[in-house]
């Protein structure tokens, strides 16, 4: 299974990644589990410098950055 | 992987630990800092716009806390800080910020009453 987490605290920036990823998804067939994690200790310890932040097995992808759902599509495979 | 934890203090303890010579870094923007500063002798200013390129400035064999307005950048800038190679126990969070600690009185340059609540570094 592979693991998507969405870092970011509530703003539209991160409520739009993290819809997007989903979208994604959807797209996808295997197992995917997407996670939004909003507790700033949590998403301090990827190292991110701003929001949202895209993790895709533990790896920090992106910070600052809203990729459209074909950009996931092609990052999720 | 993500199996440490960010150590956090609040102002007061921040206030206390100075005589220590804990070196503080403001991560606000220079215009942020401009109006409204924290006091104290050890402190530099690294915006978190330019903390990626600059973080090499931060000296990694003092004791560092890091600041900002409500605690979260600055956390944000901690982790940034470990994920790059400081010591976990020398690199520590002020929660609560620059609000809290004009709060509890301890000393400030500029003008208190403009004070400025950014959170957070979310959505630039």
């Amino acid at each position: 299974m592979k693991s998507v987490k969405v870092l970011g605290p509530g703003c539209t920036k991160c409520k739009n990644l993290e819809k997007n990823v989903r979208d994604a998804v959807a797209k996808l067939t295997g197992n995917y589990k997407v996670e939004k994690i909003e507790d700033f200790q949590e998403m301090a310890k990827y190292g991110l410098l701003s929001s949202p932040g895209l993790v895709i097995d533990e790896k920090l992808i992106s910070a600052g950055k809203v990729q459209s759902v074909e950009e996931l599509v092609e990052l999720l495979k | 992987m993500n199996d440490f934890k960010i150590n956090e203090i609040c102002p007061t303890t921040t206030f206390n630990k100075l005589k220590e010579g804990i070196l503080l870094v403001d991560v606000r923007e220079k215009d942020e800092v401009g109006k409204l500063s924290f006091d104290v002798p050890n402190i530099i200013n690294i915006p978190m716009s330019e903390l990626e390129t600059r973080y090499n400035e931060i000296p990694k064999n003092k004791d560092i806390v890091m600041v900002c307005t409500v605690g979260e950048r600055s956390l944000l800038a901690t982790g940034f800080l470990i994920k790059n190679g400081y010591d976990v126990n020398k690199v520590t969070n002020m929660k609560l910020g620059l609000v809290r600690w004009v709060e509890r009185g301890f000393s400030t340059k500029g003008d208190t009453l403009n004070i400025e609540v950014k959170k957070s570094s979310c959505c630039g």
